[in-house]
């Protein structure tokens, strides 16, 4: 750190203070939360940081003057905050942050239109980046990391101040995102439930009428939901909406919408342009994908296999898992149509046996008994029309739409 | 019997959101122009893939090894 006097100090705090006060005074949102962005580094906090180091006194300054104490309750805690944030004890600038929030969150309360908001959103973020960042801190120390669950309850009483309240409800949705942020990270997604039951039911206020960014950051985290709770359909509105509205420019962002994307669809029926995988580097579908167009199973279960960790980590594993249908009707299908150009008449009788050896082809191996009860398990689902001559060992095809194709739906569960 | 010491299976829970594919943060202000958005990715996807086809590779060596068995039989 560059030497500074404490003149200089003095200066810079005194500046800080009036930026705050002039900022809350002409309602100047850009000004005012910039004063409370520290974990992007910008210099001017960085630099008030230092002079406080410097000038032990800076609360006296505060109280001094009416202007600065009728917010010492933003203040002295926030000053603390990013004194320990220079200094590296994260555990400490968390704490005090959190009260600075606090308070800003009352003073919010108070003003009667929702100015503020802008500010209010980059308080809650930094909640979330300094409260992780807090217990990383904790847990090398061996201690157990708190901060991040403080944080999501802290960010639900910010909800409360926001829902259902004229132009300040603009701003639920952001909270809403970043408590999803929380829950992911912490594992407690049941806890997503009584946030999302109090954004779709309130009807007075349009889904439509929230910023682009949240909307989109929103359709993510509750598609991802339904993909765990294997709601595919529901999944693949509330994907598709995040896909088609995202920043094109924001790749990262559509990378990851489709890791969840992509195994929807394929549950329904429909499958990626290669295009799409190469394009946003998702090459572990690729195979996956082949394996669907070809009904060919083998290649099915080694993808899998393959990507077996990056797709358990995601949670999509079982969802692949259960394409194996898909892909066993296909084959199935296949076997048909090769019949079927040898000798059309007896096409649609399909003997077990013939499906045991293409099985065995691809080194699977299952018995008569084994194929027959796949076989029934695809015409329960709905994915072939058909009938079992148990004795003969065959399986009667339905001359009509055999192979009946998913359109979009899920497997019949 | 021997007991045979049990390896040190290190209890390895698989958090599924161990790499939580936390989505980016957009600007508190981004804007983006709704003409430019999803017109490539929204078109990537094939509904009706599912064809009657048998002439790939794959399908030519079921077809092979259909055959053989017949033959056997």
């Amino acid at each position: 750190m560059a030497y500074m006097s404490m003149g200089e100090a003095h200066r810079r705090i005194t500046e800080f203070l009036n930026r705050f006060s002039d900022a809350v005074f002409s309602q100047d949102v850009a000004s005012l939360k910039s004063l409370f962005a520290l974990s992007s580094n910008p210099p001017f906090l960085l630099s008030v940081a230092d002079a406080l180091n410097i000038f032990q006194d800076a609360n006296r300054l505060i109280k001094q003057s009416d202007k600065y104490s009728q917010f010492g309750e933003i203040l002295v805690p926030l000053f603390r905050s990013l004194q320990n944030y220079k200094q590296g004890s994260l555990v400490e600038a968390y704490q005090a942050f959190e009260k600075t929030a606090n308070a800003f969150i009352q003073e919010f309360r108070n003003w009667e239109s929702a100015w503020a908001l802008e500010a209010l959103c980059v308080i809650v973020y930094e909640i979330r980046i300094l409260a992780e960042r807090a217990d990383r801190e904790l847990s090398s120390s061996g201690k157990s990391p708190e901060k991040l669950k403080g944080a999501g309850s802290f960010l639900m009483k910010v909800f409360g101040a926001l829902a259902g309240k004229g132009s300040k409800r603009m701003g639920a949705l952001y909270v809403t995102c970043q408590l999803f942020k929380i829950y992911f990270k912490l594992g407690t997604v049941h806890l997503c439930r009584s946030v999302i039951r109090s954004i779709e039911t309130a009807r007075i206020f349009d889904f439509e009428e929230f910023p682009k960014r949240d909307k989109v950051t929103y359709m993510y985290y509750t598609g991802r939901l339904e993909v765990f709770n294997e709601n595919f359909p529901a999944a693949d509105t509330k994907l598709s909406y995040a896909l088609k509205h995202c920043n094109p420019k924001s790749e990262a962002n559509i990378r990851m919408i489709l890791k969840y994307l992509i195994p929807v669809k394929l549950s329904i029926g429909i499958l990626p342009k290669d295009w799409l995988l190469e394009r946003y580097n998702l090459l572990e579908y690729n195979n996956v994908v082949q394996a669907l167009r070809r009904g060919d199973l083998r290649l099915l279960r080694s993808a899998l296999q393959d990507h077996e960790d990056r797709f358990l980590r995601s949670g999509v594993y079982l969802v692949l898992e259960k394409l194996e249908l898909q892909a066993y009707q296909r084959l199935v299908k296949k076997i048909y149509i090769i019949q079927k150009q040898k000798d059309p008449s007896k096409a649609h009788q399909v003997k077990l046996e013939v499906i045991v050896k293409a099985l065995k082809w691809l080194e699977i191996d299952m018995d008569v008994d084994e194929v027959e009860c796949i076989m029934a398990i695809l015409i329960y689902k709905n994915l072939v029309k058909g009938y079992f001559a148990h004795k003969s060992k065959v399986v009667v095809l339905s001359k009509q739409d055999p192979f009946p194709k998913l359109n979009g739906k899920p497997v019949n569960s | 019997m021997a007991t045979e010491p049990k390896p040190a299976t290190e209890d390895v829970k698989i958090d599924l959101f161990e790499d939580d594919d936390e989505f980016e943060e957009f600007e508190i202000n981004e804007e983006w122009d709704g003409k430019e958005e999803g017109k490539e990715v929204t078109q990537q996807w094939e509904d009706d893939w599912d064809d009657d086809d048998v002439s790939d590779d794959f399908s030519l060596q079921l077809r092979r090894e259909l055959e053989s068995n017949t033959e056997k039989n």
